[in-house]
């Protein structure tokens, strides 16, 4: 499973990142980086949380 | 205590609904899942409705959520009609009756309106944007109804689709949702897009040939081609009415979302405990949280962490964009983090009772690090 990131659609609410801090950040531009694309099943549900939690659904799992 | 439970109905398709089912399936619930949803459409972010998608040109996506994982039935464009807490039936308006081990109560919330008027317009979802939209290709005089978020949002995409727009107010707008100091920032660039902004103690609506106009406390009549109300939003508990469950229009639950062992009720329709009391908090995020801490609890009972819900606010609107933690309004004025009054900035109010609010506008700045900020005094 991998995460993916829709750039132009992200406007760095960072919701994301609070639901998985372990997954991706954003850095001191507001950037999001994503910190791992692969996921293991371990972090699916971590993975599935930062996805649903974006108001402008710049996430999704591939 | 998963195997018990074989069925679970989710009435309600929003993002408390949806949230409420992909979580149900994180805590172990591998049985029979329904939601139920009166509008055809898949789930979708109701923010964006009066932000991107009445702005973008050609984009007709910015509402649109990921594909779901819960794997639920879904039954679209059907109403639920009534709960019968006994028999645990879920029924709805096609006749249909479906049982349930655990019920999970999302039916949100509709605009309150201010007439039966069909020129009124109202924005709550994704039809009533769709149309709006619409109409604002052909630049209509505009008036908006309602000075909080929602109503400077669409008076803002108004402005932005070219359409000369009057705001109607009860007080400064938005004084009421963020506090003086913010308020007097949002109504400068409102004014300055060329808002013009009407401030009354009352508002109605009457037709007069055909059109809708609206109707002042002092007499004062305002005509426009399109009139837009958003002036609050009431919880959709009719269908409950014979349960006990909805006490004065809302459902009340406790600190895991839950009314009873067998029955939660999470997002715009419940009242939950905060620190100020129990509170409906009808926005996105409280919607998220609310529905994670239910669904679990339906799993796993009293083993589950209570919720403890740290508010998170954002508003687009006249070239502003703001992002709020901490509970709003905000009296005062703030301490400047980052930057200064009429620029990028980071802000920071202290109370008394030593909580603090952050307050980002046209900052970029994650949520994590806006927290951090709201704790610390500067």
């Amino acid at each position: 499973m991998r995460i993916v990131l829709d750039r132009p659609r992200c406007e760095g609410h960072g919701l994301c990142e609070e639901a998985a801090p372990d997954l991706m950040h954003l850095d001191e531009d507001g950037e999001l980086v994503l910190d791992r694309e692969e996921i293991s099943d371990a972090d699916a549900a971590l993975a599935n949380a930062a996805v649903r939690v974006c108001p402008v659904a710049a996430l999704r799992l591939a | 205590m998963s195997t018990a439970i074989q069925r679970v109905v989710v009435v309600g398709n929003g993002i408390a609904g949806l949230t409420a089912a992909e979580t149900l399936r994180e805590a172990g619930f591998d049985g029979e899942l329904t939601i139920v949803g009166d509008e055809t459409h898949a789930a979708y972010s109701r923010p964006a409705l009066s932000k991107a998608l009445l702005l973008d040109g050609d984009d007709l996506s910015s509402h649109e959520l990921p594909p779901t994982t819960h794997g639920a039935t879904e039954l679209l464009g059907v109403r639920a009609t009534g709960l019968d807490v006994d028999r645990r039936l879920v029924k709805l308006d096609d006749g249909a009756a479906l049982p349930y081990d655990r019920v999970v109560l999302a039916t949100g919330s509709r605009a309150r309106r201010l007439s039966d008027l069909p020129e009124e317009l109202i924005l709550r979802g994704l039809d009533d944007a769709l149309a709006l939209r619409k109409r604002l290709a052909g630049r209509p005089s505009v008036v908006v109804v309602g000075g909080g978020p929602l109503g400077m949002e669409i008076a803002s995409g108004c402005l932005t689709a070219g359409c000369q727009v009057t705001l109607v107010s009860q007080g400064v707008p938005l004084i009421l949702q963020l506090g003086p100091y913010l308020a007097e920032v949002f109504v400068k660039a409102a004014l300055e897009r060329g808002l013009t902004i009407v401030e009354t103690g009352s508002a109605r609506l009457d037709r007069r040939g055909g059109d809708a106009r609206v109707v002042l406390d002092d007499g004062a009549v305002l005509e426009a081609e399109l009139v837009v109300t958003a002036v609050g939003d009431v919880p959709n508990t009719e269908w409950l009415a014979d349960t006990g469950l909805a006490n004065r229009g809302v459902v009340q639950v406790d600190s895991r979302g839950l009314v009873r062992p067998e029955i939660a009720a999470v997002g715009d329709l419940a009242a939950f405990p905060t620190p100020y009391g129990l509170r409906r908090i009808p926005l996105w995020s409280s919607a998220i949280e609310q529905a994670k801490v239910a669904a679990t609890a339906l799993v796993r009972g009293d083993d589950t962490p209570p919720l403890q819900f740290r508010p998170y606010f954002w508003t687009e609107q006249f070239g502003l964009s703001l992002k709020a933690v901490g509970h709003l309004p905000l009296d005062g004025e703030p301490t400047y983090v980052e930057g200064g009054p009429g620029g990028p900035a980071l802000m920071r109010w202290s109370r008394d009772d030593g909580s603090g609010a952050a307050v980002a506008l046209n900052y970029r700045i994650p949520i994590p690090r806006l927290r951090r900020v709201s704790r610390e005094a500067v």
